[in-house]
């Protein structure tokens, strides 16, 4: 086939070289992150089920209707029931109000119960991973219970009218994770001993659950369809989505950042292309204007180019294929250790995604930019002149555009993304034009104040200004590209960093006594811990809005009106708020005999009301109003007590009140806490230090794996580089080659060149820091929720970074113009 | 073979209307030479373009073989292009990512003409570079690289062979030396030969000369060789 023997030649001759890394480079991205992105999707919903031991709970205040097991089994459907209830523990005369979860055999349907033989075992090889709980007559105990009950593993513990025997200790349960309200220590037992142990009686409060899991997924629809059917009020669905919100933002906030990257990459590697192309397709005018002189018609050359366009892109797109999975492959082992489940296989959709990826770039940016050459005239072989005109340069930028709206719009799925994407790189574009005509115009009228060299560089990027201003368009988009990358792989970074901090609170101390106060404080202060500061609390119901009964104008039934509100007061701002409306207490505000009340602003809107509306509270029986006089918002994922009712000093205070706090404990003063509660047993500990290393983990490890992407989209910054560099070498390298014959220095010559580029660089690297802010603050809004902020360092590292990094890049590229021969330079154009 | 009547181009420019050529009349046989010669600008290169049919004149008719070339669109030229001509031009015109031998085959695999690459390494071999078929252009010389484009252009068996300053940009000694491979291969091949030259001894060569000065006929070809 001609085509394929024309390709392998002009392969040979190097001249599809910028065509085919550009085109390899956007597969093999596009392909690394949707394989990454896919299988993570999977696994995600494979450990989200672990999260929740199943595919899905139906938790209830009742127990469970036999019915509905009996259903499952029929419909092939595996379940598991738990019950969850806190419980008197004895051994001697020891005792401690334990929370006890019974399981049945077939517990976890998901995930694994971690156990140990060892108390306090941290150390991964002593901890065990097993897909059952403990065999009837066994408890398996959270190892703080030990020291507490003062037993060794095992001893039998009393538990209702049973005793059992310590068996094992508990390490972690794949359901325990965020279970914030269950304040003893964790007892899994086995559900046949409930009956035998009496511990549950009628009027007992127990959290009874059904887990419910099948690979069969018609099945698993059908049977949920059903009990969908069958739940009443007492009964509450809880999909893994909602078991694991504490990561969920991360990893949605992670999903985002690859899927940026990858569009990135795309638009990236689009522009590449497009350069690539263009820079092809001048070196191919003469040589189609030759094969026209030889008889060969115009229809004949079209087929020929793109046959072995066709050609280019279908092997390209495969060793793209090839290296995406190559470098997913990298990814994934990077990542592999926030998922102790092996990533399931991808699918089909990744591949056809890179594949059509590689197809589209041709069509959109290679083709049009070819699309000249068969009406190239043949006289061209006698007459260098009559080279024939690309296709309008509007009708390429809008096919270029519709490409890249395409791939975006199809890659990320999000419509503002690509939008974001698009108006930046539009706006820097149309910038660059005229921003960089004026400043070329510039260069060019006083570029003879500063020197000879100058000089000559300055009229030079003015005379050719055409491609310097395709040039300064494809260095000011890979830039602002790339400076996107990291400020938004930095803001994020920035943002899990509480995540990631070694010391962040991952305990909760709260209903601490006044009389306890100090006595909790020495506790802390005697193992030199640190806490997030201390916060009076006083429980109290909403019993009017705006002077109303709440149902009046909240609609429906809001969570805030059913349950005792945690209220608390301060005089500074805490750290982490900020207020949205109103202002922080002010001592001149009169609010008459209403109390001045700071609301969180999405309870305001949730329950409808507005600064300056009264909301009626009642304490212990007690009533009083209070005026909004602000709004905040909190930062939830802080770790520190946050509230959503803040009082000033001096209207809470005669109130019954019990105090909170927040403060990291290292793993080797867990015991602080069996202490705490041995001497103060009604003050309760949440402890999420389990479920925040989790999340440090995962985060740091989303953290290496974007630091990776954002290197792949480095070396796609470069590429676009390199094109745009090599865009108008022939012409560079004949004038140095035509100046060195007419005796200029070396110097000389090297120093044109190296302020042609600089020049270039400096003024793309100014239009991109326009181009990147505008962007970022598209994107802080409509992608990462975040506030906007500006980057001054973008400002200076733009122009600097540009100048530099395209100077070397352009000297570098042009030495051949110095170091050969100038005959042979110009032989060889 | 060749039969032009009162050829005339012109073309439009800022400053009006520019005549390049003007009633330009010629009659060319088969296996006859002719030399295009005159100053530069006189309209040399633009009549060897319109001889070919790489382009078209503004008025008059140029017949290859009895049909009118002018009368014929694009495609057609292309075809009579592909059954009669062969061109060898002043810089070589040889694609440089392709050796000295798939250069010269080129035209003959876009043809389809079957075993290009034997027919070209014969050629090659007859223009003395059989030993370096395998050579790139910028590893030849440039006497060695026309020969490479004499060998191309005769390897598609041509009627009639355009060549444009075949020797302009080559030292004297060696453009006499591809001076005497031309005609040598004209003469065994029976092509007809078109050359634009400035060179008097090279004109002097060709059977026929056609002096042009500002795009007009001096005198009607003559017959210098003979």
């Amino acid at each position: 086939m001609l085509a394929l023997k024309m390709l392998l030649r002009s392969w040979r001759g190097g001249q599809h070289s910028l065509i085919f890394l550009s085109l390899v480079l956007a597969v093999a991205v596009v392909t690394s992150v949707s394989l990454l992105a896919e299988r993570v999707e999977k696994a995600l919903v494979a450990e989200s089920s672990a999260f929740l031991a199943a595919d899905l709970v139906v938790s209830s205040s009742v127990a469970i209707d036999p019915q509905w097991l009996q259903r499952a089994e029929q419909q092939g459907v595996s379940t598991a029931l738990t019950a969850s209830f806190a419980s008197m523990t004895f051994s001697g005369d020891q005792m401690h109000l334990a929370s006890i979860k019974a399981v049945q055999d077939s517990y976890p349907l998901r995930g694994a119960v971690k156990r140990s033989e060892i108390p306090f075992a941290t150390n991964p090889a002593d901890i065990e991973a097993v897909k059952s709980g403990p065999l009837p007559g066994e408890l398996w105990v959270d190892s703080r219970l030990l020291p507490l009950l003062n037993i060794a593993l095992g001893d039998s513990i009393d538990l209702g009218d049973g005793s059992f025997r310590v068996s094992q200790i508990l390490v972690e349960e794949p359901d325990g994770a965020g279970n914030f309200y269950a304040f003893g220590a964790r007892i899994l037992m086995n559900w046949k001993d409930l009956p035998a142990s009496g511990v549950i009686q009628p009027g007992s409060r127990v959290s009874y659950r059904l887990l419910i899991a099948s690979d069969n997924p018609v099945a698993f629809n059908s049977y949920v369809d059903w009990l969908e059917q069958q739940i009443d009020i007492h009964d509450r669905i809880i999909t893994p989505d909602e078991a694991q919100a504490s990561i969920s933002d991360t990893m949605d906030k992670g999903r985002r950042f690859l899927l940026l990257a990858g569009s990135v990459g795309v638009v990236l590697a689009g522009i590449a292309l497009a350069l690539a192309s263009h820079h092809f397709a001048n070196g191919q005018l003469l040589q189609v204007a030759l094969f026209k002189s030889w008889g060969i018609s115009a229809s004949r050359v079209r087929r020929l180019y793109i046959q072995q366009i066709l050609l280019l892109g279908v092997i390209g797109s495969v060793v793209g294929l090839i290296i995406g999975w190559g470098f997913h492959q990298l990814l994934v082992t990077v990542v592999r250790e926030w998922l102790p489940i092996t990533l399931p296989a991808a699918g089909s959709r990744p591949w056809i995604t890179g594949f059509a990826t590689g197809l589209l770039c041709l069509v959109g940016f290679t083709l049009p930019a070819l699309w000249h050459l068969p009406l190239q005239s043949p006289l061209a072989v006698l007459r260098r002149e009559s080279l024939a005109k690309p296709i309008n340069n509007l009708v390429r930028g809008f096919l270029a555009v519709l490409t890249v709206a395409l791939l975006l719009i199809w890659y990320s799925g999000n419509f503002y993304v690509s939008l974001a994407i698009l108006l930046g790189f539009a706006l820097s574009a149309l910038a660059s034009i005229a921003v960089g005509l004026a400043l070329l115009r510039l260069g060019k009228t006083y570029g003879h104040w500063i020197g000879s060299i100058w000089r000559l560089a300055l009229s030079n990027l003015w005379r050719r200004k055409r491609s310097s201003l395709i040039q300064m368009v494809g260095f000011s988009g890979a830039i602002a590209l790339l400076m996107i990358m990291v400020v938004v792989r930095t803001s994020l970074i920035d943002e899990w960093r509480w995540q990631l901090a070694e010391d962040a609170p991952n305990h909760f101390l709260i209903n601490v006594a006044a009389y306890e106060l100090d006595g909790v404080k020495t506790l802390v202060d005697q193992r030199e811990l640190e806490t997030a500061g201390w916060y009076s609390m006083v429980r109290g119901r909403i019993t009017h809005l705006k002077n109303r009964p709440p149902a009046e104008v909240v609609q429906g039934d809001h969570e805030s009106l059913r349950r005792e509100l945690n209220l608390s007061w301060t005089r500074e701002l805490p750290e982490g708020n900020s207020i949205v409306q109103g202002a922080w207490w002010n001592p001149e505000l009169d609010t008459g005999d209403l109390a001045p009340v700071s609301l969180e602003e999405d309870l305001l809107h949730e329950l409808g009301l507005a600064l300056g509306d009264t909301i009626g509270f009642s304490i212990g029986g007690l009533a009083f109003d209070a005026v909004i006089t602000s709004t905040r918002s909190l930062n939830w994922d802080s770790m520190t007590p946050n509230f959503y009712f803040l009082f000033p000093e001096g209207y809470l205070e005669n109130y019954p009140r019990t105090h909170m706090t927040s403060l990291h404990i290292p793993a080797e003063d867990k015991l602080l806490v069996n202490d705490l509660l041995r001497q103060y047993p009604t003050v309760q500990v949440i402890e999420l230090d389990k479920v925040i290393d989790r999340i440090r983990t995962i985060v740091s490890q989303v953290t290496r794996g974007l630091e990776m992407m954002t290197l792949l989209i480095l070396g796609c910054g470069v590429l676009v580089m390199f094109a745009a560099v090599s865009l108008s070498m022939a012409e560079r390298l004949q004038e140095s080659a035509i100046l060195r014959t007419l005796g200029s220095s070396r110097r000389l010559i090297l120093g044109v060149q190296w302020v042609e580029f600089t020049t270039l660089g400096l003024m793309a690297g100014l239009l991109a820091a326009l181009g990147a802010e505008l962007t970022i603050a598209m994107l802080q809004r409509f992608m990462f929720s975040m506030p906007f902020s500006w980057h001054s360092w973008l400002w200076l590292a733009g122009p600097l970074g540009g100048g530099l990094l395209v100077g070397l890049l352009g000297v570098v590229y042009s030495r051949r113009a110095v170091t050969q021969p100038p005959l042979r330079v110009l032989n060889s154009l | 073979m060749i039969e032009v009547r009162n050829i005339s181009k012109q073309v439009d420019t800022s400053e009006g209307t520019l005549s390049i050529l003007d009633q330009v009349n010629l009659n060319l046989e088969r296996g006859e030479s002719l030399a295009i010669i005159g100053p530069s600008g006189s309209g040399k290169s633009t009549l060897l373009g319109i001889l070919a049919g790489l382009d078209l004149p503004s008025s008059g008719t140029v017949s290859i073989d009895g049909e009118d070339i002018t009368a014929m669109d694009e495609e057609g030229r292309a075809a009579v292009r592909a059954g009669h001509v062969g061109f060898v031009f002043q810089s070589f015109h040889l694609l440089p990512g392709l050796t000295a031998l798939e250069n010269v085959a080129l035209p003959q695999e876009l043809q389809g003409i079957d075993n290009g690459l034997q027919t070209a390494r014969h050629y090659l071999e007859r223009v003395g570079l059989g030993e370096r078929v395998s050579h790139y252009p910028r590893q030849l010389s440039g006497g060695e690289q026309q020969r490479v484009a004499l060998a191309r252009a005769f390897a598609c068996r041509p009627t009639i062979l355009f060549a444009d300053e075949p020797t302009g940009n080559l030292d004297t000694g060696t453009g006499q030396k591809i001076n005497d491979l031309l005609f040598e291969l004209n003469q065994e091949e029976g092509t007809t030969l078109i050359l634009v030259t400035h060179e008097k001894s090279l004109a002097q060569r060709c059977k026929r000369t056609l002096q042009l000065e500002a795009g007009r006929q001096v005198e009607p070809s003559l017959d210098v060789a003979s």
